[in-house]
């Protein structure tokens, strides 16, 4: 009995260090001479699950093997929603796959303290040869302690889209102040149309307005202090107020706590089918609220950014979004053919299909946009993140997992009307504290 | 024959007789409605489920069917092995121990016995966190095989319990002649006991298949290559995928739905029958 | 009952003259008695390294912290435990489990129990067989299926119910069932309901078919009614089976998963969360697998709380072999 008791003990033993042996690959940087051998497969996680852009690296990876027949790319195309909990479970399993989506900030950054991404400095850093041909912010959104880590497909940013005829017939202008929309959408209720529809099921798209109006109100060097749980004091009275100005959105302009329980895609939906005359959106979703197949035509669809309110304590100009990209897995078996794969993808003409309907997401590649083949809407869109003063992150990726759950959380409960701004800023302070 | 045969005379039995027929048509038509909604959203425009939930369909096409199709079917292939291979697997493997259990004489037999039905009530949500480092390194993460070994190794006590509470109440006196004859314990299992237990083994093979079709938790976690993914898995993301395209979501979780539901209809008598006879009285 | 003193001889018996034919006559049974093991072997290997190791190991998990994108593992005793204890979504959890549990019973035992007994009373076999096969059709249709489908019947924009009440003038009822705290738990476990009474009551039908006609005779000729019936003969004869389905209900309702996750993925403010969901979230989406372990530990608990339980009550009703 005692034998076999410690048998068994060996063979548990003998298999947690089974489980436990594949630990994080080192380090790797990437090499630029490294020979590109057209042999093998290639995994790539993309962001581009949904039905609409899912044809374009389906479409990219057929062209890739067309070319060169020893290679498969496979592809694991994943939407908003499921992508987060997809790529840590990829992680914890390790098995990320050679090419992986990423968000900037502290989403991406895990990678990078995990090393569990390849340095691509050598390849797209700057005076590379292929760096130079994206937008440089965009590149320089991937910096982690001086590195470039990655390849940035498109930019993006939050705009508020509206439907130009329900906005003509109520009379109504582009709102300068967030005081001039309310207003509006007091006119567009007494019509009897939703002002704004907003599914807030999955959480993050009230912490996007929140994250718009924070960065009105929260000054930025305060507000990138407060995104470091070592340095987080959540002290600036700027984020109850902007608590405050959310929760006068909801209530003015939206069916209210009800939002809650109605799914995003639902809600784009009214817009496109004229019940609503708002919806604030990205930019990469432009293309989706009006196009040929909707009852929004592009040419009645507009955009504004979400207005600042009239005594904003931050800045003004700042605009919530940020250019998403590629990552390179250490644990990738053919580096040298995956950056070339992700060379075809970023190459020109590729960009140009990105930015024009019906996939619409602005390449971050140079000359990758024309204006000709885009959408009218996607084109301005460019043009105020160009002029934005400072981008901010989407605030459940810039911020520790712990303290993007308690914003998500939070705020749905906020939405709800279960607690007030004065508790949803304790408790992410709270998370911020845990998380240190 | 059953209960309570009331004979229909005088009015109260009438009309009591009358209120139990109304219930049980009520209580269909609460489980069917929602199913029926289902399968005719399939045939609707996006903009008719959104505008009259209740009308019947405008026209009877099926390019949402088609179109769905052509989004399960490969979810379809994938769910279709899994189940195939785990119900063999379970089942045969379940069979063999549970003969064991109740023929041979195995040393230990209680404490076996007690090891493999206390199976039973482990939950695989307990076995979640582990078993993600477990399945990649043994190099089956986002395989069939990974699917296919759980669900048989989940699954195993509780049909071994099942068949073995069958082959307890089978009588000995047939399996003892042929032993008499001289037939070997291999010859036992297969010419006498599994033929006599046919009926357990058919409900057996339902209630896996209802099981491995419809699973969720593992194929969710241990699979993310759409070609590896099985329908529970695929629907959901099809959902997400299809943004507000309803009607082929609609088309798509029918098409699920069914094959499952005609394996019911069909082997329905068999199920019923293997479960009345094996449940030990 | 002496089954099993019966198993054993016949087992015995059965090893005897097929094996070791040459062997000496010490051996022979010792030798065939550890070769019936082949029977059970790959079972025993199955179920001991896919259910067993993984649940042991999930309490050493439990005792650590892990960064899954690093790989660094901390050792940190009990942490875990405290932080469960201290965790209001984890009581959230534990209490919208337990109403799982006890409005399953109500509907899927008590309520099921009673549907079969109606459908048993009906005097024609076919329509007997229609109703009990008829009601199990949703729990042969996968959660996920269901889970979406009902997701769909609580739209406000799109779904039936609210539909449904304006018909009836009840429009003040209409609600946004997934999207209020308050109601989004209740939502999912209704669904779930609809979708599992079915099938026990097809297993309590089994179990009231079993019952001898001879005493429903015996109680007639004493002038019994209907529910005087229902009372002294099926309810007490289908006791076991009673006992039975709360225990498999209550197991099943802390074993919840797939239809929160499909409905409501937890929320709105994790106030829909299951012990299962969040395990998922907190391992999975927060990247604190330890957390995550501790979470399967209570779960652990539970069930096996409950399947002592059986187990004791089975061990009362009837001895096992």
């Amino acid at each position: 009995m005692k034998r076999s008791l410690q048998s068994m003990t060996a063979i548990v033993a003998a298999m947690s260090a089974l489980g436990a042996g594949a630990a994080a690959a080192q380090t790797a940087v990437a090499d630029p001479a490294a020979p590109v051998e057209y042999e093998g497969t290639i995994k790539v996680l993309t962001k581009f699950g949904m039905q609409r852009l899912a044809p374009y690296f389906t479409e990219l990876a057929q062209e890739y093997e067309a070319q060169h027949p020893g290679v498969t790319i496979e592809l694991i195309q994943e939407d908003d929603d499921s992508v987060k909990g997809k790529t840590k479970t990829l992680v914890a399993s390790n098995s990320i796959p050679d090419v992986f989506f990423s968000w900037t900030g502290t989403w991406g950054g895990n990678f990078i303290r995990g090393e569990r991404a390849v340095d691509l400095t050598p390849v797209i850093g700057p005076d590379t040869e292929w760096g130079k041909t994206f937008a440089p912010a965009a590149v320089d959104a991937f910096v982690y302690d001086g590195k470039h880590y990655g390849i940035p497909l498109y930019l993006d940013a939050k705009f508020m889209g509206y439907s130009k005829p329900i906005f003509e017939k109520l009379g109504l202008s582009v709102p300068e102040t967030l005081e001039d929309m309310l207003a509006a959408c007091d006119t567009i209720k007494e019509a009897g149309i939703t002002p704004i529809s907003i599914g807030n099921k999955e959480p993050w798209v009230a912490v996007h307005y929140l994250g718009q109006l924070l960065a009105y109100n929260v000054p930025k060097d305060v507000l990138e202090r407060d995104f470091d749980p070592a340095t987080a004091e959540y002290a600036d009275p700027g984020y109850v107020a902007s608590l405050e100005q959310f929760k006068a959105i909801a209530d003015r302009c939206t069916i209210g706590a009800g939002m809650n329980g109605i799914s995003y895609q639902n809600a784009l939906q009214e817009l496109s089918d004229g019940k609503s005359a708002m919806y604030y959106q990205e930019i990469i979703e432009f293309d989706n609220s009006a196009s040929a197949k909707t009852k929004l035509k592009p040419e009645e669809f507009g955009f504004f950014p979400l207005p600042a309110p009239k005594d904003a304590k931050g800045d003004p100009k700042a605009l919530e979004g940020a250019p998403e990209g590629y990552m390179i897995s250490s644990a990738s078996e053919n580096v040298p053919l995956a950056l070339d794969f992700m060379k075809f993808v970023t190459s020109q003409a590729n960009a140009k299909v990105l930015s024009a309907p019906p996939y619409g997401q602005p390449s971050a590649v140079i000359g990758g946009a024309d204006p000709a083949q885009m959408s009218p809407a996607v084109v301005g869109g460019l043009e105020d993140i160009a002029e934005a003063s400072y981008l901010m992150q989407w605030l459940d990726t810039v911020n520790h997992p712990r303290v993007a759950a308690a914003w998500l959380s939070n705020l749905q409960a906020f939405a709800g009307g279960s607690v007030t701004a004065e508790e949803v800023v304790a408790e992410v302070r709270a998370a911020a504290a845990a998380a240190k | 024959m059953s209960g309570a045969t009331h004979s229909a005379r005088g009015f109260w039995p009438v009309m009591g007789q009358a209120f139990l027929w109304a219930f049980l048509l009520a209580v269909g038509v609460v489980v069917l409605y929602p199913l029926l909604w289902m399968g005719l959203g399939g045939f609707k425009s996006n903009s008719q489920i959104f505008d009259q939930p209740f009308a019947l369909p405008q026209s009877w096409s099926l390019e949402n069917y088609f179109s769905a199709w052509r989004g399960v079917q490969g979810y379809m292939v994938s769910s279709l092995l899994v189940t195939l291979v785990s119900t063999v697997a379970t089942v045969l493997i379940s069979a063999r121990a549970a003969y064991g259990l109740t023929r041979t004489a195995m040393p230990a037999k209680p404490l076996i016995t007690a090891f493999v039905l206390g199976g039973m009530m482990l939950s695989p949500t307990v076995a979640l966190v582990p078993l993600v480092r477990m399945l990649q390194s043994l190099g089956l993460y986002d395989t069939h095989w990974a699917l296919i070994i759980l669900y048989t190794a989940f699954r195993v006590p509780f049909t071994t319990f099942l068949i073995r509470a069958y082959m307890l109440d089978l009588p000995r006196d047939l399996d003892e002649a042929a032993m008499m004859d001289g037939a070997s314990p291999g010859q036992i299992y297969r010419r006498i006991i599994l033929p006599l237990c046919r009926p357990i083994i058919v409900s057996c093979v339902v209630l896996h298949i209802l099981f491995a079709w419809n699973e969720y938790l593992f194929a969710m976690i241990f699979t993310n290559s759409p070609s590896v993914q099985t329908l529970p898995v695929g629907l959901t993301s099809m959902m997400s995928k299809h943004g507000t395209d309803f009607a082929q979501v609609f088309a798509a979780m029918t098409l699920s739905a069914l094959p499952i539901v005609i394996i019911f209809f069909l082997t329905q008598r068999y199920f019923i029958r293997g479960l009345t006879e094996g449940m030990a009285k | 009952m002496s089954l099993s003193a019966d198993i054993g001889k016949s087992g015995v018996a059965l090893g005897g003259p097929a094996l070791g034919a040459g062997r000496g006559p010490r051996l022979r049974p010792l030798l065939s008695r550890l070769l019936a093991l082949r029977w059970i072997a790959v079972a025993l290997v199955l179920v001991g390294w896919f259910v067993y190791y993984p649940i042991v190991d999930n309490f050493f998990v439990s005792t650590t912290n892990q960064d899954i994108f690093t790989g660094e593992v901390t050792q940190v005793g009990l942490d875990n435990y405290r932080r469960l204890a201290e965790d209001p979504v984890v009581g959230r959890a534990l209490w919208n489990n337990g109403a799982y549990a006890v409005l399953s019973i109500v509907f899927q035992v008590f309520a099921a129990f009673c549907l079969a007994a109606i459908v048993e009373g009906l005097s024609s076999e076919r329509w007997r067989n229609f109703w009990r096969a008829l009601y199990f059709v949703p729990s042969a249709i996968s959660t996920t299926v269901t889970g979406l489908l009902f997701y769909f019947i609580y739209q406000p924009d799109i779904g039936i119910l609210d539909g449904l009440l304006k018909a009836l003038n009840l429009e003040h009822w209409s609600h946004v069932w997934l999207g209020d705290p308050q109601t989004a738990i209740y939502a999912i476990i209704a669904m779930s309901q609809w979708q599992g009474f079915g099938y026990s009551t097809l297993l309590f039908t089994i179990a009231i078919q079993k019952i001898p006609q001879e005493l429903y005779d015996a109680a007639r000729m004493d002038g019994a009614g209907p529910l005087r019936q229902l009372w002294s003969i099926t309810f007490p004869l289908t006791r076991e089976m009673t006992g039975m389905m709360i225990i498999v209900t209550v197991t099943g309702a802390f074993q919840v998963f797939n239809e929160v996750m499909v409905m409501t993925g937890g929320g709105p403010n994790n106030s829909s969360q299951v012990l299962g969901t969040w395990l998922y979230e907190q391992g999975f989406n927060q990247n604190d697998m330890g957390y995550a372990a501790a979470i399967g530990s209570v779960v652990f608990a539970v069930t096996m709380l409950t399947g002592i339980l059986q187990l004791w009550y089975t061990r009362r009703r009837r001895v096992l072999a």
